[in-house]
């Protein structure tokens, strides 16, 4: 028989160690007792899950492959001690080795009591749900007076004390015997037939339909059709794939996808129920902890690319164009990373293609304040496009001089807006723009990856040009279907189909060197397996960090602050991990202190529909004091760090007349927010006020100053700059918002040829990055729409210098 | 009236916190709650030299300046979590500022239970004789559901549960201003600042 013995402190000097280590002597003809310590444990903390960390993993492998445990607790303050609770709170949180676990309590103190009052605890904290050991009753061992009982030699004296402590050995063992025969299997028995149940998505009800054989789960039909496409899809694939497989449901949710997953799991539980069986039973047949296997999976490719979204399978698309062999890992089980989340079109200057657009009102008064801008403030690098952008648009504006003529575009405008959107200045007077020679390929090259695009499969709905939100032009191609997932959708079957091959849920540890030149990695697959790749280049395409606070609180120059609970637009996958492996081997970084944020955000999810979303025109802001703070039409950066200044949570105030311009919901979920708390709604403002925790005075005026200013047509304390209702129809309403991060601006310094540059400049022999994981493109602040500009443009480079320089491929 | 409110958990999110905040925010008028954190202190590994890191130190003066003092725990595994119990672990092996401090304990989980066990826990924990914390006795505050406690702007939506609550805390202030007068007339006073646990074997049995 094999127990793991557990020393319940991380002292130096413990009577327990020493108590254990006498059982481990005295009973070592009976069972192999193995003594594991808590002093490298770190301090359980639910926000930053260590399951997998080599020391968890240690007692977690080591007790699932043991008969039984056995405790050995000191008392603190009438309690087990922190270090002991804390490996506990490890073992229920997302792994549950001690799940039935034959589980033995000693425990040695200075005083009489010999731990009696911390035994307690332990029992009933071992008794908990996501614990569940099976604790041995009776036969309670308390060495009280401890530091009296041991000889020299480490021998307990009382030989009355052995005698007891042997007996409640042998009880153990026997106990050990008893609790795993409990535990083997019972058989399930089903009624027959289909069962249809609903069960709950991310996006509301999920019908199902499950056919149950007399003892088999033997299909699990979804109905998916309200579900985000790209998102859950692989939670709709693999969890009744799983569940059918091993016939169990203690199956474990996938990570980005856990509602739907559990929703699916749930469902199932309910047929199960239906057919006259115990959905426990199912849950109790546990999958076998999943312990790391010992087979190392070695790979040799041409190039791997480190990531999934668009610019990870853009540069897998490329290089198998070029005939050769390319290995995407990707660490989420499904693929498309944030470019699913986009919203669809992409940059590109297209100016035959937008000839046949009307202009509309406002673009020549845009046109016409370029034109007059202090050359004085336009960076010496960017002068020389900047006049003969001047140059195009003179010309332009004479031509259409008395009409209102056509949309007017060129890649140099699309070049100098990018520039001048992106120019910002940090809190410490730090200034950033866009670096020229990056701006100019991306500008130069974006159309040429919408034409690659529709030879990879997308297809762009031409009879429209649409300006994606805080574009500042209209040139967006838009691809036909669902948003961004629409560019996923065509370039995954082209990476498969020719021969790619797609490695999910497996995430990179580290880059390998030889001799300074990146020539591989390892990561860790599915079931926690070694994967070795051997690679000519590795490219690196894992996105930005907005998903990984701690990080973006440590570099951020530009926010006068982050909030720890701030949300993210973004994939969680975000955290960062390119710009990791770039810096192990030296990458060099750029405007790292710079983020985007999404002001109007949800403070709860960081989603941007939710509550009553209305034109800006409609917006009426106030802070939780109940005043106004900020102008409504200010850019996404004012309205962002107004809400920082402001304490970050405020409201958009809105009556009923307000409410119908809505277009992002229906009355049933107005009703249900309100419901929940998430959306506020009162017959009288004081009554708003006072669901706010605002002087009701203090709402009443703001609202009252804000309504003479839309009879006025304007605004002297902010200068909005348009109006369209008053505040005046009950009932009233008042939607939380808060800013959450949606771009991170800095990263891998890269030159032209996306080459991973080193501190002292030089390109870092086969290490490639585009995409959000590389900065110095969009500098402080990045257009809507160029993002997706960015990974189809410079994926496509990484992968064509990657080819050119280790694979001596000169035409792609 | 001066209070400390300690967060049990070093979660960045926490219907504990927000707990706090609401106490601290409605009760503002009564009574000023410093709300404190301890996600920054050293795990506790009985150090032989018995000092107090410069967190536990802060804390501890943090506590010691205040008349009364809130915990606000979780319930993790029917107990209190280990980063609370190992705040309290240096409280009581350094400086040992809660001796007859008032103590008032509340607790907020997503289960319908609302940390029952790991307030009893605490309750027995802090009675110890390391500690000598005086708990106000026949209250207890239980906010099962925590998640959907709390509307956006951070009230409590059960007016029955706020109402229990306002009811819980002027309870608290009598029974601080209560202790005092017992406290000042006790001729008995704790000199030993720096507990340990085996120094039990030099004659007290605590």
């Amino acid at each position: 028989m094999k127990f793991i013995g557990i020393v319940g402190t991380n002292a130096k000097k413990s009577y327990n160690r020493q108590l254990l280590t006498f059982m481990q002597q005295h009973f070592a003809a009976k069972a192999e007792i193995e003594i594991l310590e808590l002093a490298n444990v770190p301090m359980f903390d639910e926000s930053d899950d260590q399951s997998e960390s080599p020391v968890i993993q240690e007692f977690v492998q080591k007790i699932d492959a043991a008969d039984g445990v056995i405790i050995a607790t000191p008392e603190h303050n009438h309690s087990i001690p922190s270090a002991l609770k804390s490996i506990i709170e490890w073992l229920s949180f997302k792994l549950h080795p001690l799940d039935g676990k034959p589980v033995m309590i000693v425990g040695a103190s200075y005083s009489v009591q010999g731990s009696s009052r911390a035994q307690l605890h332990l029992r009933q904290v071992l008794d908990a749900p996501g614990v569940n050991a099976s604790v041995m009753p009776g036969s309670e061992f308390l060495l009280g007076r401890a530091q009296t009982a041991f000889d020299a030699q480490g021998q307990l004296k009382s030989a009355g004390t052995i005698d007891f402590l042997d007996s409640c050995f042998a009880k153990f063992m026997k106990f050990t015997n008893l609790v795993t025969a409990l535990a083997a299997p019972t058989a399930v028995k089903y009624q027959p037939g289909t069962y249809d149940v609903t069960a709950t998505g991310h996006n509301g009800a999920l019908p199902m339909s499950v056919t149950l054989s007399d003892d088999r789960i033997e299909s699990i039909k979804i109905d998916t059709s309200s579900e985000t496409k790209g998102i859950a899809d692989v939670a709709f694939k693999r969890i009744p794939q799983e569940i059918i497989d091993g016939q169990t449901l203690a199956v474990d949710a996938i990570s980005g996808a856990s509602v739907t997953s559990n929703g699916v799991i749930n469902g199932v539980a309910q047929a199960v129920k239906q057919a006259g069986a115990n959905p426990d039973e199912l849950k109790k047949r546990r999958q076998t902890v999943t312990a790391p296997q010992a087979s190392v999976t070695d790979i040799t490719t041409d190039v791997v690319v480190v990531g999934a979204g668009g610019a990870g399978l853009t540069a897998a698309a490329k290089v198998l164009q070029a005939g050769r062999n390319v290995l995407v890992l990707e660490k989420f089980p499904a693929v498309g990373g944030n470019t699913v989340r986009a919203g669809g079109p992409m940059n590109a200057a297209d100016p035959d293609w937008q000839h046949q657009f009307d202009a509309i009102p406002g673009e020549k008064h845009t046109l016409k304040e370029i034109t007059e801008i202090d050359e004085a403030t336009i960076d010496q690098d960017y002068l020389p496009d900047f006049r003969a952008l001047k140059g195009q648009i003179q010309a332009y504006l004479t031509e259409n001089e008395d009409q209102r003529g056509y949309l007017f575009d060129s890649i140099l405008l699309h070049r100098i807006q990018t520039y001048l959107g992106g120019k910002r200045t940090d809190l410490n007077g730090n200034k950033i723009y866009g670096q020229y020679d990056l701006v100019k390929v991306l500008t130069d090259h974006a159309l040429e990856s919408v034409k690659w695009l529709e030879k990879i499969g997308v297809d762009f709905d031409k009879s429209q040009v649409t300006m994606p939100v805080g574009a500042i032009w209209r040139r967006g191609h838009k691809p036909m279907g669902d948003l961004g997932f629409a560019y996923i959708q065509a370039l995954q079957p082209f990476v498969t189909k020719h021969g790619g091959r797609l490695m999910t849920e497996t995430t990179v540890k580290e880059l390998t060197t030889t001799d300074g030149k990146v020539d591989g990695l390892i990561a860790e697959g599915p079931k926690h397996e070694k994967v070795v790749v051997h690679a000519k280049a590795v490219i690196l395409a894992s996105g930005g960090f907005a998903a990984n606070t701690k990080m973006l609180q440590k570099y951020n120059t530009y926010w006068t602050s982050i909030d720890d609970d701030i949300q993210t637009t973004n994939s969680p996958a975000m955290t960062g991990d390119g710009i990791r492996l770039g810096t192990s081997v030296g990458a060099d970084l750029v405007g790292m202190g710079f983020s985007q944020m999404m002001p109007v955000s949800d403070p709860d999810t960081g989603e941007l529909f939710s509550g009553l979303q209305v034109p800006p025109q409609n917006y009426v802001m106030v802070n939780q004091a109940g005043k106004r703070f900020v102008n409504e039409y200010g850019s996404r950066d004012e309205l962002t760090q107004a809400a920082i200044d402001n304490g970050s949570l405020f409201y958009l105030i809105a009556d009923d007349a307000i409410k119908a311009t809505a277009y992002n919901t229906s009355q049933a979920k107005i009703d249900q927010q309100v419901a929940a708390g998430t959306l506020f709604r009162a017959d009288t403002l004081t009554d708003l006020a006072q669901q706010l925790n605002m002087d009701p005075a203090v709402l009443t005026k703001t609202v009252n100053d804000y309504n003479s200013y839309v009879d006025a047509g304007e605004d002297p304390e902010f200068h909005k700059n348009a109006f369209d209702l008053k505040v005046a129809v009950a009932p009233f309403y008042a939607t939380p918002r808060k800013p959450a991060t949606h771009h991170t601006m800095g990263g891998l310094k890269i030159d032209t040829g996306a080459h991973v540059l080193n501190t002292d400049g030089a390109a870092i022999d086969g290490l490639y990055a585009a995409g959000e994981v590389a900065g110095g493109i969009h500098a402080g602040n990045r257009l809507g729409g160029n993002s997706l500009a960015d990974i189809f443009t410079f994926g496509r480079i990484a992968a064509g210098s990657a080819l050119q320089d280790e694979l001596t491929v000169t035409e792609f | 009236m001066k209070l400390v409110g300690i967060v049990g958990t070093n979660a960045t999110r926490s219907t504990n916190r927000q707990l706090l905040q609401y106490m601290q925010q409605h009760f503002a008028k009564q009574a000023t709650i410093e709300i404190a954190e301890i996600s920054g202190l050293p795990a506790f590994d009985e150090p032989e030299d018995r000092t107090a890191p410069a967190a536990v130190q802060a804390l501890s003066d943090q506590i010691a300046a205040a008349d009364g003092v809130i915990f606000a725990t979780p319930e993790y595994d029917h107990s209190i979590p280990a980063v609370l119990k190992s705040a309290i672990e240096w409280l009581s092996y350094t400086t040992r500022p809660l001796i007859s401090k008032p103590v008032m304990i509340v607790g907020a989980s997503n289960g319908s239970l609302g940390t029952s066990r790991a307030q009893a826990h605490l309750r027995q924990i802090l009675e110890a004789p390391e500690l000598k914390a005086l708990v106000m006795p026949n209250v207890e505050y239980l906010l099962g559901h925590s998640l959907q406690a709390f509307d956006a702007a951070g009230n409590l939506k059960d007016a029955t549960k706020a109402a229990e609550l306002a009811d819980d805390f002027t309870a608290f202030m009598a029974f601080v201003d209560l202790t005092a007068k017992i406290t000042s007339a006790n001729k008995f006073v704790e000199k030993n600042q720096q507990f340990s646990w085996s120094q039990v074997a030099d004659g007290r049995d605590l």
